[in-house]
């Protein structure tokens, strides 16, 4: 009987209760609310990224139509036939074989002309986004797993 | 259970559990109804699209990297029926900037789109820029006019223009022969026709992507690039080629010939300095390619056309007979005029005797008698197979589109008969392309060494330079052999004071003189002239093959044909950097 009464002592008010749970209740609807909050700005800032990113592709095809066009240009205003024109017209006449004079140049010797590096000797390093930015919250659970030592396995003796 | 407060949350429970299974029960509902299928279906066009992506058409340069092939900017003008909102202002404007039928234009701009089926309209494609500019100016124009209170504002809302490659060929008609054409006007199935265009069009595609794009910007990233299509560098130089056709052109107006071709090949690595030919066409307007070439008139003589070369060929012969050791080139043949094999009587080019003669006079005096001698000396069967290593029973293999060969014939054969032997030892009754010789005769100038004949000297692909290295096809002679007809034939040509002779440096060379074969026989009366030679003779950089077709000035090789070569290698020598013998051999000394 006596064990029984300071139970019932130090039972608390049913409105302390109602209290607590409804405070419960509040701090997971404000986690939810701020979890929602947190992916809902960063949704929002992803998809504005995406569209970003969309507009920087129409833009680099823009920009690749554009380079493509004006090599062309360079390349019709410099064609033989043109410059062959301007020549003419600015009075130049074309030189005799005969009068070409030769200098030997010490320690030149013609270099071969390339357009891009050999696949081998200089390629560059490709432009590349660190796993942080882009693996998943999986992932890199995934990883850290993987990084913790496994069972020990019997290693076989080493015959010297 | 019985507290009043049990039945209020039982009822509210009851009340949320009938409101989720009405939800639930009308989701059931909707995803079985007859449109449900439709619904689906327009909702999967509502979260992306899927298109096919045609990469970029790869360039194509000269040796020098100057853009031979690229591509530049065109638009497609066309009609967004769904937000039309001045079909007369865009039927007006379409019509004044684009020279298209107003009428018409006006039906196009007032057609009701139809859902999935008609929502575009194309109205013209290949619009240059100039136009689209004066577009956007008239546009603009409209957006910031003032406006009265009771006007309406003018607008082109419904007509759009995308910007997309066409393929452009910067130099024109040069070189038009090596680079082909590529169909542009067919913007999905267009392909190469003819030259690298051909030969390289699957390279220079690239592979097409058919990509599903989503429309959620989140998931944008997912977008892969579509490398564009190789490049290629080709071993020509247009400064070169230009001096060459430049040289062809004045041969053909100097000689009267029906067509001409001149191949500059480069006998150490096999690779095509230069190739002239006509006709050419301009490849930015390809479709004129049947006024251009009529009939059957090939695109690309050197590699397509056949022919028989003439005296030409008297370099093969000799090398074989020397190389297989039956003359050697103090061998002295006593010519009479004539000589008779399989039934065949050979006269010489005069009809005339020539008596003593070592194997060089016999080139030098191109002795068709001496010739059939040396082929019989030969035999049949070493003479063959002699043909055979230098290649002339196959396509060189070049990388142009549109090689072809005439087949050898050889003992055995139905239509081969003894006389043929000597006939072919100076170059008659066998046909040939110009590449042909050109490779195999280059195989005397190389030590030997028969290389490859090739246009590409490098590709790029994925950002890196892969070089085409040359290839041996064969060593059809021996090095010495080689050396020692080069040398007989510098002999030759000086002995004779050619006109193809270069001053200040060595050249070795053959004139070519061959009747044209008719259904009646060797009866038209006029002549295909040639002739090859390469130089400088100890170290050749080049070999310069020159054909004149049917020339009305002179019959002769030698007086066709050789002064044509001499004008050209003039100039070679000098856009290839080779300084005269003199200083040549003394900065070799002195590198020594």
């Amino acid at each position: 009987m006596k064990t029984k009464n300071i139970i019932q002592a130090y039972r608390q008010a049913p409105w302390r209760m109602q209290l607590q749970w409804i405070g419960i209740f509040l701090l997971i609807l404000v986690s939810i609310a701020a979890i929602a909050g947190v992916y809902l700005s960063l949704s929002g800032k992803a998809a504005v990224t995406g569209r970003r990113i969309q507009k920087l592709e129409y833009q680099v095809s823009a920009l690749e139509l554009q380079i493509n066009d004006l090599a062309s240009q360079l390349a019709y205003a410099s064609s033989a036939r043109v410059m062959s024109e301007r020549a003419k017209a600015l009075d130049m006449v074309q030189r005799d074989p005969a009068q070409a004079v030769y200098l030997e140049v010490p320690g030149y010797s013609a270099e071969s002309f390339t357009l891009a590096p050999a696949p081998s000797a200089n390629a560059l390093p490709s432009p590349s986004i660190l796993p942080e930015f882009t693996a998943s919250l999986w992932d890199w659970l995934g990883d850290i797993l993987a990084q913790l030592p496994g069972p020990a396995e019997n290693t076989p003796e080493v015959q010297p | 259970m019985n507290n009043p407060s049990w039945t209020r949350y039982i009822l509210i429970l009851l009340v949320f559990a009938l409101v989720a299974g009405s939800v639930g029960a009308r989701m059931v509902s909707i995803q079985n109804i007859p449109a449900a299928q439709t619904i689906l279906e327009n909702s999967k066009k509502l979260v992306g699209v899927t298109q096919t992506i045609y990469p970029e058409r790869g360039s194509i340069y000269d040796a020098q990297g100057r853009l031979l092939a690229g591509n530049e900017t065109v638009y497609e003008v066309g009609l967004d029926l769904r937000s039309i909102a001045q079909p007369e202002t865009i039927a007006s404007v379409a019509s004044s900037v684009l020279g298209l039928d107003y009428s018409s234009t006006l039906v196009y701009a007032k057609t009701e789109p139809i859902e999935d089926e008609k929502l575009y309209i194309v109205l013209d494609s290949f619009v240059d820029k100039e136009k689209i500019a004066q577009l956007e100016l008239i546009e603009e124009d409209y957006t910031n006019r003032d406006i009265g209170k009771n006007e309406t504002r003018p607008s082109l809302e419904g007509l759009i223009w995308t910007p997309y490659n066409k393929r452009s060929y910067p130099e024109g008609d040069m070189g038009a022969n090596l680079l082909g054409f590529y169909a542009f006007l067919d913007r999905v199935e267009g392909r190469g026709y003819y030259g690298v265009e051909e030969a390289y069009n699957d390279l220079l595609a690239g592979t097409p992507k058919t990509e599903y794009t989503p429309f959620d910007p989140q998931k944008i990233t997912s977008v892969d690039d579509i490398p564009p299509g190789a490049s290629l560098v080709l071993t020509f130089d247009r400064e070169i080629q230009a001096m060459v056709e430049q040289q062809l052109a004045e041969a053909i107006d100097w000689s009267g010939a029906e067509s001409g071709t001149i191949v500059v090949y480069n006998p150490e690595d096999g690779s095509i300095i230069a190739m002239a030919t006509t006709p050419r066409m301009d490849p930015n307007y390809y479709w004129t390619q049947g006024d251009v070439f009529p009939g059957s008139t090939p695109f690309n003589r050197p590699i397509s056309e056949t022919y028989e070369p003439g005296s030409v060929f008297k370099v093969i012969t000799m090398a074989s007979a020397l190389d297989a050791g039956a003359v050697k080139p103090d061998t002295v043949f006593t010519d009479t005029g004539s000589i008779m094999v399989g039934g065949t009587t050979i006269t010489n080019w005069n009809y005339g005797a020539w008596g003593d003669q070592d194997m060089t006079g016999c080139l030098q005096h191109s002795l068709n008698v001496c010739l059939s001698w040396i082929a019989t000396q030969l035999g049949a069967e070493q003479f063959y197979t002699y043909l055979k290593n230098f290649g002339f029973d196959r396509n060189t293999g070049i990388d142009l589109g549109g090689e072809s060969h005439w087949p050898l014939k050889l003992p055995g054969d139905n239509q081969w008969y003894e006389g043929d032997l000597a006939t072919n030892s100076f170059g008659q009754g066998i046909s040939v392309t110009p590449i042909q010789m050109a490779m195999a005769i280059g195989a005397v100038a190389n030590e030997g060494r028969m290389m490859a004949p090739h246009i590409v000297k490098a590709i790029i692909m994925d950002g890196h330079q892969y070089d085409v290295n040359p290839v041996i096809v064969g060593n059809p002679i021996k090095a010495e052999t080689a050396e020692t007809l080069t040398r007989m034939l510098v002999d030759s040509l000086e002995e004779e004071s050619s006109v193809a002779l270069v001053e200040g440096y060595t050249v070795a060379g053959k004139t070519g003189t061959a009747e044209i074969p008719t259904p009646f026989g060797y009866t038209s009366g006029v002549t295909n002239t040639s002739f090859v030679g390469w130089g400088p003779a100890e170290d050749p950089k080049f070999l310069v093959y020159v054909w004149l077709e049917k020339p009305t000035i002179s019959i002769w090789g030698s007086e066709v044909a050789a002064p044509v070569f001499s004008k050209v290698v003039q100039n070679l020598v000098v856009l290839m950097d080779i300084p005269p013998d003199p200083i040549r051999l003394q900065a070799s000394t002195e590198d020594k």
